[in-house]
């Protein structure tokens, strides 16, 4: 009559719930969540093992065989689930604290130590030095923050680190002193804003980033910050003022848009009637709901012919490069970054553009994997503006 | 009374550009002398009413054929005082459906015309049933929520009521509840009940009669005179009431049974209802040693939508266990609380409670419980499927075990008596029969039974889309939860929707007229005793309990009690029952009126009886949408397909007709017959007269019957055309031309 019976443990239950998934009980298992969830559209091992209903079904009873690696750590956290569930319920929240439950009890899957180490080290996940955090400014002039400052630009560590990335820093910093911003850089002493640590369950690193950081805004007179990561805005924005750091946040897209509306930013020259497809990233459009901005600023490029890949805004299909998924190892053809790629092939793209450098990274290795590079370049909106201005 | 015919047949709608109607007028006045035959381009219109009623009155017309619409429509316009109408359709069933100007469309027209000569010729007008001493009074049967609110809205509506009510206070199972669930936005809080307000307002209502530690010892009479014996306190109070609101409402299904669930095994298991009274008197406490319960498990369906225990639902125990578990919650908000369930049946606003549970951190499961098991201090652990999870999981140690009980309608209780006509001949193939449970609730002195008969889990309705609140006993009305398992907002609904039912019955009744479905309908059955052979078939057949017997078992037929569908005419073998406008012969003449030609001409005749409440709609419905319908059909209404008497085929067959075809309802057990075994009892009667045909060289397949509903005017035609092949096969009726 029985099959094998595991034990409910409202212990677990509890622990999760006070870790900050109060939303757990709302959960009335629809399913929506995992029929949205983009792991649904691709093959393999982990697409058969994670389901994110199932995943909270087993947090709700306490259940053991969530903590399982690739169970817990496969969320990108997209936010696609989140935004249709029709009981409201904070998935990501829940997912946050679920993997709490096992990072900080000490366990950290393999391909995350070294982060968690180098953040805990160095205050970046690269296992960089703090010191090098201005390694990006080479060959180009960039304002140091003063109480005369206006805005604070905060640079991204992907961005400060990764030579890829760092083209992006750059590039904002030109677009930035073209339109006549007032904005200026702090330097080594800044921190990672601490989102991914926080999404991976680190709970406790995330505050001493985050402590960190506010103190260091404080301290240097901050009001207002441009960021370059949506994953950055996010934070600031939704996770700092709890902590008592309270400042004006703005991604660096919404800052142009408004300048280009004022007529203080005026592309020119010719991107020659390419095709440019823009690539929503989840946390600037999902999580943050700016959808026009980058579009505007797109929308201004002489000569270029934007298109809409069919999976858009609020429909948008994540990188996969979220919710420390950056750093994890996903076999070619289960990757959902890979279908993004196709978005754009299918749209014959010319240009994918992104607004994020984890969006940058995941869709480039992509963009190569599929052996699309001759025919898609993955670029970053400040990088088209800046070659137009 | 001297019959003076007259005649008229409209040209509008497309029927004077179809047919020729000199011709037809010529059917009229040569075949049958009818000495008024006149034709109008718009006989609905004014001027062609007053063309008849300047007839009526000048020429002293008194038995009128309209040759026009549908007899579905504009019966208001064609109705004229102390004068025979009788409607033929020319517009829907033959100009509709047929080519203009064909022959064949114009022999369909004059044989129609001749049915509803011939039929004018033989009916004659109803008298009213006058009933003497009728009572207006409503009884309402049980005192819970139904009843209470179903005497206070009787008398609202200015009808006297009297109560009846078995237990000593009134309130049922609703004055044993704690709360009710909030039905006011947010719908999350629970509330009082305000059932002590309007207990008050029956007893003080010098309208409504109150009989409490009473029951019914004895109903005779029928509708409009119901003799009410109430015995009460060793002694017997006497009431005459015109119509009977039946409230008794369900009691909680036997836990008893259910002790795989531990009940009665284990201390700390218990059911709603003793829940639901430790929650209204003092708190709730684990049976075993009193103290405060820190966690709590609902098992919701104990013993329902199970075959071995209620295979239905039972309606509340999902939101009723949802309640409990907030007063669980509100006594101790870190109790536990772990629901198990089938399915979550929480609708509408319900959701809203059920949100609000799981948000209080209640466990939801769905799957199997495998078992329950006592471990130290009366703790019990439940082994249970999570669909979910896809696991089997095992709980940790629970103080208290509630398990959610469903319904059992108080109409279930008791022996169960199956109603029979008595063969002497023994084993015969029977008609179908209802069932009767000796509830020892009316005490009915009915031929068919004590109590109204009940549906397959003993609830007591008819059908409960088309008759919601009608019971199969004419003037007896359903409401509540011995009805069907309901809410409390239902049960108030349900009890004012039965109340008005009874007072429809009741001014029907006093006018003399049939109730819901043919309440214009003033004819009753009238028997030729003489010729009675006391074989108990209308007795039994009649599917509304309307015919008593006597000693020698002679019928004593009651006419409020009738719904008027001829059940009993369909089955008289000796053909004695008819009613002043519908009866064995005036059918048979209608379709001896039915020109054959012969064999040679290649013009088979097909006769359909259809049933007027669903399939004669159907066809008109076809005609509307200008579907083509074979032109050999020539088509009779019936009041029911029950209705049909057998000598019908006999007479069609012999006749030459080529075939017969039985548009009725559909019957079984989601029945939509009218008149419930209408259709039923029609096939079976069927099946008993194959055999005759075949002995007559006939084949049966020149007979056949086809369920259908309202709705199935697009397949009508395909079903006509499928017999009229079929017929080609077997070929023509060899007695054409006898």
């Amino acid at each position: 009559m029985e099959m094998e019976a595991k034990e409910l443990s409202m212990e677990m239950k509890e622990y999760i719930v006070m870790a900050g998934a109060e939303t757990l009980d709302w959960c009335m298992q629809c399913g929506l969540c995992s029929a949205l969830c983009p792991w649904r559209l691709v093959p393999g091992h982990l697409s058969e093992a994670f389901y994110i209903r199932r995943m909270q079904r087993l947090g709700q009873l306490g259940l053991e065989g969530f903590d399982t690696e690739e169970i817990l750590f496969a969320c990108t956290t997209c936010g696609m689930c989140q935004v249709n569930c029709p009981r409201q319920v904070k998935i990501i929240d829940n997912v946050r604290s679920m993997r709490s439950t096992t990072v900080e009890a000490g366990f950290v899957p393999t391909n995350l130590r070294s982060i968690v180490g180098s953040l805990h080290a160095n205050g970046n996940p690269w296992s960089e030095a703090r010191e090098k955090r201005l390694d990006w400014q080479k060959g180009i002039e960039v304002p140091v923050f003063s109480p005369g400052t206006e805005y604070f630009l905060f640079v991204c560590c992907t961005s400060c680190y990764d030579p890829r990335s760092q083209k992006i820093a750059r590039s904002i910093v030109e677009v930035l002193k073209k339109a006549g911003v007032s904005f200026g850089v702090i330097g080594t002493e800044e921190s990672c804003c601490g989102e991914t640590v926080r999404k991976i369950g680190d709970e406790e690193l995330f505050k001493k980033l985050a402590e960190a950081n506010i103190n260091l805004f404080k301290e240097k007179g901050v009001k207002k910050i441009i960021t370059t990561s949506p994953h950055c805005l996010y934070t600031f924005k939704n996770e700092y003022p709890g902590l008592g750091g309270e400042f004006e946040v703005v991604h660096y897209t919404e800052l142009l848009a408004g300048l280009l509306a004022e007529g203080r930013l005026a592309p020119s020259g010719s991107l020659k009637n390419k095709k440019v497809a823009y690539h929503d990233p989840c946390y600037l459009g999902r999580h943050s709901g700016i959808y026009e901005a980058p579009r505007q600023l797109l929308g201004a490029l002489p000569d270029a012919e934007l298109v809409e890949l069919s999976r858009s805004r609020e429909r948008s299909l994540c990188c996969a490069g979220g919710g420390g998924r950056l750093w994890a190892e996903v076999p070619r053809g289960e990757r959902f970054g890979e279908l993004r790629v196709l978005d754009a092939e299918e749209k014959q793209a010319d240009i994918l553009a992104v607004a994020c450098p984890y969006c940058m990274i995941m869709l480039e290795a992509d963009c190569l994997a599929l052996d699309k590079q001759e025919k898609i370049q993955i670029m970053e909106i400040s990088e088209l503006l800046n070659a137009c201005t | 009374m001297e019959k003076k015919m007259g005649i008229y047949v409209c040209t509008g709608c497309d029927i004077g550009e179809s047919l020729d109607i000199d011709a037809l007028l010529k059917v009229a006045s040569g075949e049958y002398k009818v000495p008024v035959c006149k034709s109008h381009p718009f006989l609905c219109g004014a001027e062609g009413v007053e063309l008849i009623k300047n007839d009526i009155a000048g020429e002293g017309v008194n038995a009128i054929v309209i040759a026009a619409c549908s007899q579905r429509v504009n019966y208001d316009v064609f109705n004229f005082e102390n004068v025979i109408v009788e409607r033929v359709n020319l517009r829907e069933q033959v100009v509709w459906c047929h080519p203009a100007n064909d022959e064949d469309t114009q022999m369909l027209a004059e044989d129609s015309l001749r049915m509803g000569i011939v039929k004018a010729q033989q009916v004659s007008l109803p008298e009213p049933f006058q009933a003497e001493n009728l009572s207006k009074t409503v009884l309402v049967v049980g005192g819970g929520l139904a009843g209470i609110t179903a005497a206070l809205e009787a008398a609202r509506a200015g009808y006297k009521t009297v109560l009846v009510e078995k237990e000593a206070s009134l309130g049922g199972w609703a004055a044993g509840l704690k709360k009710v669930v909030g039905l006011r936005p947010p719908y999350t809080e629970l509330e009082d009940l305000d059932l002590a307000e309007k207990i008050k307002e029956v007893e003080g209502n010098p309208q409504i009669t109150v009989y409490k530690s009473a029951q019914i010892e004895k109903i005779a009479g029928a509708p409009g005179m119901f003799d009410v014996q109430i015995r009460q306190n060793g002694s017997t109070a006497s009431e005459r009431v015109g119509a009977i609101v039946l409230a008794t409402g369900a009691v909680a299904y036997d836990a008893g049974r259910l002790d795989s669930l531990g009940f009665g095994k284990y201390t700390n298991v218990v059911t709603g209802e003793m829940l639901e009274k430790m929650a209204a008197n003092g708190g709730i406490k684990r049976p075993s040693d009193g103290k405060p319960v820190e966690s709590v498990a609902f098992i919701l369906c104990a013993g329902s939508r199970d075959k071995s225990h209620l295979p239905y639902c039972s309606a509340i125990c999902c939101t009723e266990s949802l309640k409990q578990a907030l007063y669980v919650k509100e006594q101790n908000p870190k109790a536990q609380v772990y629901i198990f369930y089938k399915d979550l049946r929480a609708p509408g606003t319900y959701e809203l409670l059920y949100q609000r549970v799981q948000k209080e951190g209640a466990i939801f499961f769905r799957g199997e419980v495998y078992g329950i098991g006592e471990v130290a201090d009366n703790q019990l652990v439940i082994a249970a499927e999570d669909v979910l999870a896809g696991e089997g999981i095992k709980t940790e140690p629970i103080d208290l075990v509630v398990l959610a009980t469903g319904m059992v309608p108080t109409t279930a209780i008791g022996e169960k008596l199956v109603i029979k006509a008595e063969d002497e001949k023994g084993a015969q193939e029977e008609a179908p029969a209802d069932e009767i449970i000796r509830s020892n609730i009316l005490n009915l002195e009915y031929r068919q039974g004590p109590e109204v008969p009940t549906l397959k889990y003993g609830f007591a309705d008819s059908h409960f889309i088309c008759f919601p609140y009608e019971t199969r006993r004419t003037g007896i009305y359903a409401a509540g939860s011995v009805r069907s398992p309901m809410d409390i907002p239902t049960t108030i609904k349900d009890a004012a929707g039965a109340v008005l039912k009874a007072i429809q019955c009741i001014e029907l009744t006093a006018q003399g007229s049939a109730v819901h479905p043919r309440v214009w309908d003033l004819s009753f059955p009238e028997f030729f005793m003489q010729r009675c052979t006391q074989c108990k078939r209308c007795t039994v057949e009649c599917p509304f309990g309307a015919i008593n017997e006597d000693e020698k078992f002679n019928p004593l037929p009651n006419p409020t009690r009738c719904r008027r569908c001829g059940v009993c005419m369909g089955a008289c073998p000796e053909r004695i029952i008819s009613f002043k406008n519908y009866s064995v012969p005036i059918i048979g003449s209608m379709l001896k009126a039915i020109e054959v030609p012969e064999e040679d001409e290649e013009k088979p005749r097909i006769l359909i009886f259809a049933c007027e409440n669903d399939a004669y709609p159907a066809l008109d419905m076809a005609g509307i949408n200008r579907l083509p319908i074979s032109p050999w059909v020539r088509i009779i209404p019936v009041r029911c397909l029950g209705s049909m008497n057998l000598v019908w085929i006999a007479d069609a067959l012999s006749k030459g007709i080529d075939g017969i075809l039985l548009l009725g309802c559909k019957h079984g057990d989601d029945y939509q017959c009218h008149f419930i075994k209408g259709s039923e009892l029609a096939n079976y009667r069927l099946s008993k007269i194959s055999e005759t045909l075949n002995r007559l060289a006939l084949e049966s397949d020149r007979v056949r019957m086809v369920q259908v509903d309202i709705m199935d005017y697009d397949v009508i035609p395909g079903i006509i055309e499928d017999f009229v092949k079929r017929l080609e096969e077997v070929g023509p009726n060899p007695y054409k031309g006898f």
